[in-house]
């Protein structure tokens, strides 16, 4: 049953336009059949685009990214990835979360080879690469800290070397700096756009916090709760490399703006 | 879950200074013998009978004779040394085992639950004269006794332990397309680990009970034997000099598991998680192509 649906998943979207990574047509996830977490979202996004999506909790964003991931099953409508309707978990698709969920018995270098060691044999040519990525993050002299020995940064430092390592690039975050403090969020977010544009990834990034959606974003997913709906795709005009200056400018208050009373009906 | 025993009594994670130690260790023995020396004179001029308390000088004496020159207190030993270790392994691999077999199944879990609840409110101790009349008069009535009383803190912590892990790691796991098998090896036993090893802390004292008290009921041979000659005959001194060796024995026990746990479950113990942390930056090093300080 599962089998076919998703093979006239795959028919109906092989067609579409090849630069669409991510589509989704009614998706709707409720659970129990009484809770609409997530009613009918439409979306296409671009490959190689940066997508926030923002709004209050209960809106479902999390929701959504769980159905990306393969994590949760849709409960109707179409949703597909790389023109195939997803059924599970998938090697194109990573994910990253609030917390590091790192391993604490395992060393930052161990903890990045995770994904490696679950596909199958690991090869010298990971562990230098599961090395690299852990200069890239900047954790150059900790790979073999335990994650007792590190600071909350530098965990979620680790979780996103581990979130690259897995080749993914279908890049999925769960508001993965939320649980840090204001300084540290903003430096790793800085550092996250310069990543993902080494990498050349696709980012859904899941975020509570205005501003820090408008700033990394191509596009941003607003949305509204109670049922989880998507209220309106904005798009953020800004060119790339972004410098934090960019928050004081008054287009980008202006945007700020447009989503807060986009929200604010609701 | 609370049910979770934590057998963590130990100090050794604190690592004071030298000189602090030493001032430390002087005191606790300055003490002993302060305490000692009251109790010596109080028997002595009989403030206590020394056939309800007998002097430490005699209970000493006793030690001595019996460790050096009988020579014979090395054969019982070893017999509930045995039994104990024996009823140990025993009860914790039935125990982790069930346990495991439970926490990845959760009907299993339903089913086996009134049992186990059942055995836990059962003093256990009291099915020992049942064990004894299946097994006989050797030492398998023994082990099995020490295994009965013992497997329930392994048990229950390793359930608890498999079942605590926490949702966001194991969806982690899942979005990397790990299988079942994988989520066990990977995430939950090395998570239940710490509490595992507590739970074990706990049982190997509870089989040493067993042991004992299997003796106690019915035997030829071992320290519980030897315990009961001796207060039969009133040579007081002599019980205590065994109730002595039998806490270093019930001390050297804990301290095997302390270490035990030191090595397993690596990453809760500071200086272990720093030499361990080392090792592994020398082993990476040829593949990194730098030295590590």
């Amino acid at each position: 049953m599962n089998a076919i649906a998703s093979h006239l998943v795959a028919a109906s979207t092989s067609h579409i336009d090849p630069d669409i990574v991510i589509s989704a047509r009614d998706l709707v996830k409720a659970f129990n059949s009484q809770v609409v977490a997530l009613d009918r979202a439409s979306f296409d996004i671009k490959r190689g685009s940066f997508v926030s999506l923002v709004g209050p909790s209960g809106c479902g964003k999390s929701t959504l990214l769980r159905l990306v991931a393969g994590l949760i099953g849709k409960s109707a409508g179409e949703l597909s990835v790389l023109g195939h309707g997803v059924s599970g978990p998938s090697h194109e698709v990573g994910m990253m979360f609030q917390r590091p969920t790192l391993l604490e018995w395992r060393t930052a270098v161990e903890n990045v080879l995770l994904p490696t060691e679950v596909q199958g044999t690991t090869t010298d040519a990971d562990r230098k690469r599961a090395i690299e990525l852990l200069q890239l993050v900047g954790l150059k002299d900790f790979e073999f800290s335990f994650p007792r020995q590190l600071s909350g940064g530098m965990q979620q430092r680790v979780a996103l070397a581990r979130l690259l390592q897995t080749g993914a690039n279908i890049l999925l975050l769960d508001e993965p700096f939320g649980a840090l403090d204001e300084f540290t969020r903003e430096r790793l977010n800085l550092e996250l756009l310069r990543i993902v544009d080494d990498v050349d990834a696709t980012v859904l990034f899941v975020t509570h916090n205005i501003s820090e959606a408008i700033f990394l974003a191509d596009q941003v997913m607003v949305m509204t709760p109670r049922p989880g709906r998507l209220a309106k795709i904005v798009d953020v005009p800004f060119e790339r490399p972004r410098e934090i200056g960019l928050m004081q400018t008054p287009e980008f208050n202006r945007l700020v703006g447009e989503v807060r009373s986009i929200l604010g009906g609701h | 879950m609370s049910l979770a025993t934590d057998g963590n009594l130990s100090m050794t994670d604190v690592a004071p200074a030298r000189g602090r130690l030493i001032g430390q260790v002087a005191r606790h023995i300055a003490l002993f013998l302060a305490v000692m020396l009251v109790w010596e004179f109080a028997s002595t001029y009989e403030l206590v009978d020394p056939l309800i308390l007998p002097r430490p000088s005699a209970i000493a004496t006793a030690l001595v004779n019996m460790v050096l020159y009988q020579g014979t207190v090395w054969f019982h030993l070893g017999v509930t040394l045995w039994e104990a270790v024996a009823g140990f392994v025993i009860g914790s691999v039935i125990g982790i085992g069930l346990a495991v077999a439970a926490g990845l199944n959760e009907s299993f879990r339903r089913y086996i639950s009134p049992y186990i609840i059942a055995l836990q409110v059962t003093p256990r101790i009291a099915l020992a004269p049942i064990v004894i009349a299946w097994l006989g008069f050797g030492m398998m009535p023994k082990i099995a006794i020490g295994a009965l009383i013992c497997f329930f803190p392994p048990f229950i912590n390793t359930l608890t332990g498999l079942l605590n892990v926490d949702e966001d790691a194991n969806e982690m796991f899942r979005s990397l397309g790990a299988k079942k098998r994988q989520i066990f090896f990977s995430l939950m036993l090395p998570n239940a680990m710490p509490i595992i090893m507590a739970g074990l802390k706990t049982a190997i004292s509870l089989a040493l009970i067993g042991a004992i008290v299997g003796e106690f009921i019915s035997a030829s041979e071992g320290m519980g034997v030897l315990m009961q000659r001796y207060t039969f005959a009133l040579n007081m001194a002599s019980s205590f000099a065994v109730l002595v060796i039998l806490t270093v024995m019930g001390y050297a026990l804990f301290v095997l598991m302390e270490w035990a746990d030191n090595w397993l479950v690596y990453w809760r113990h500071d200086t272990r998680m720093t030499a361990i942390s080392r090792k592994k930056a020398r082993a990476w090093a040829g593949i990194i192509g730098r030295r590590q300080a």
